[in-house]
């Protein structure tokens, strides 16, 4: 992944950030909100290969970590999404059929971005910071896996075209 | 979907990880970096949800709308009729109001007793992504709110205000996990603790192990020391449930809390609290003293016989609550 491609992919992850902190947070769902911004990231990182995901991973963490509502120490969600981003990376190979498909897809997708919420959960366990009820937990995880499972292969087609609009011809061939 | 990587990638991913590890360590360590970086962020988006709030407040709560809609019918219906009787109040209420505004230029009462409020909107949810519960509302420094402070809404607590920009700040909600309070109940005055549980539901422990909870009793704040950061006498919740199979040695309770934290649009931010706080009102002024006086009141002898007893004066009582009779 080019230093430019890192800058544009930080640049639109910066914009969901927005759209999620200013626009999704706001909205009342039933069960519980989603994060538009993890299914993105997601989505994103399967598109790349493992250095890009990787970087991405870093990248998107990081600015997760801006978020002024997080009470969590700067850095949990950027250590947590390279590493989750990693094991998607390395998943999304061997899976490229199912996730070929809308429904796939969906859940591939919604299990990444869940994934990374228990293992936020288990680091705020193991830092020491207060989690909530495990019955809660278990709701805003579940919330988020339905929502992000819908809205995912809406998503899809547009980081699909904005890659194919952002990258060089060197990573193309 | 591009492929590839192998040793490189795994490289990268180490250097990442351990990069991330150090700025965790930066931060549990206190650096300031990373702090305003987060409080610039702030400052950023504040702007933006200010912006936001205005549009979306309608479509905010579609969903759950549409979820109540066969209810709203009767709640309509409920509503008119107490929209009547509300305005036969009002009529009254203006010639009440009047009266108070006479006697409030005597005695001040809008300044004594109450809270000094700055009141403001709510901008902003905490985020999907965080377990954290909190919101952004459209006041900060500049209106004079600083960390620590109480946020109450129409009906009682909200929250404690956890960060602060000059027009913006933070305020981490009563249900996040984080959030401890100590209040009282107000049947027994039985101080406790009540923990946010990340729902709509609260954790009470009560820390008199001899103490007592019983469901509908009414909780009230405590206060801190200096009134930071919760100002004593604020409504908290109502105790729904008591854990009578808890383990622990006090007892322990669920409470629901008076204010709706997922539809607040306007809160107010306690900037000082009342001069007289309600733990110190209660001076039990003392009795009127009843002083019983006994005057002896000379009979007087029509003759004196030798040998005959010497007659003893009859002795009159007199009562006098408040000033002494002198005779």
């Amino acid at each position: 992944m080019s230093p430019i491609r890192i800058g544009i992919n930080a640049a639109l992850l910066l914009f969901i950030f927005t759209i999620q902190e200013t626009v999704i947070s706001r909205i009342h769902l039933p069960i519980t909100g989603f994060s538009l911004y993890l299914a993105a990231l997601v989505l994103m990182v399967i598109l790349e290969n493992r250095t890009g995901a990787v970087i991405l991973g870093f990248v998107g963490g990081l600015v997760l970590d801006l978020s002024p509502s997080s009470q969590s120490p700067f850095g949990q969600w950027a250590l947590i999404l390279t590493a989750i981003s990693y094991i998607i990376a390395v998943n999304a190979e061997s899976v490229d059929e199912i996730i070929s498909r809308p429904v796939g897809l969906g859940l591939f997708v919604a299990l990444g971005a869940s994934l990374a919420l228990i293992a936020y959960l288990i680091m705020d366990s193991l830092l020491g910071q207060p989690t909530g009820t495990f019955r809660r937990d278990v709701i805003v995880i579940a919330g988020n896996l339905f929502w992000t499972m819908l809205i995912a292969p809406f998503l899809m087609p547009i980081f699909t075209a904005f890659r194919e609009a952002t990258i060089g011809s060197r990573e193309r061939i | 979907m591009a492929r590839g990587g192998g040793n490189r990638s795994r490289l990268l991913l180490v250097i990442l990880l351990v990069t991330s590890l150090f700025f965790i360590t930066l931060d549990l360590r206190g650096s300031g970096a990373t702090k305003s970086s987060r409080s610039l962020t702030q400052t950023i988006l504040a702007p933006i949800q200010k912006g936001v709030a205005d549009i979306f407040s309608p479509v905010g709560r579609f969903f759950s709308d549409i979820k109540n809609f066969p209810g709203e019918k009767n709640k309509v219906a409920a509503l008119e009729s107490e929209n009547a009787k509300l305005k036969n109040q009002a009529l009254i209420n203006k010639d009440v109001a009047g009266q108070l505004k006479q006697l409030k230029g005597v005695l001040d009462l809008a300044g004594r007793g109450g809270y000094q409020t700055v009141s403001a909107r709510v901008i902003g949810h905490g985020s999907a992504s965080a377990f954290s519960q909190t919101i952004t509302i459209d006041a900060g420094s500049a209106d004079h709110i600083t960390v620590d402070k109480t946020v109450i809404s129409e009906h009682g607590l909200v929250g404690v205000v956890k960060s602060v920009e000059a027009h913006s700040a933070i305020v981490l909600l009563m249900s996040d996990p984080a959030f401890k309070v100590g209040v009282r109940i107000a049947r027994n005055q039985s101080i406790g603790v009540l923990t946010g549980t990340g729902g709509n539901s609260f954790s009470l422990q009560l820390l008199d192990p001899a103490g007592d909870i019983q469901n509908g009793d009414v909780l009230f704040s405590n206060g801190s020391d200096s009134n930071r950061p919760f100002i004593p006498g604020v409504p908290v919740g109502v105790v729904t449930s008591v854990d009578h199979t808890s383990a622990t040695l006090t007892q322990t309770a669920t409470v629901k809390s008076y204010s709706d934290l997922g539809n607040i649009g306007v809160v107010s931010v306690v900037i000082s609290a009342p001069s007289t706080a309600p733990k110190q009102a209660i001076n039990p002024t003392p009795a009127p003293t009843v002083i019983v006086y006994v005057t002896p009141t000379p009979t007087p002898s029509p003759s004196l016989t030798p040998g005959a007893p010497t007659p003893s004066p009859a002795p009159s009582l007199s009562s006098s609550p408040t000033k002494k009779a002198k005779k």
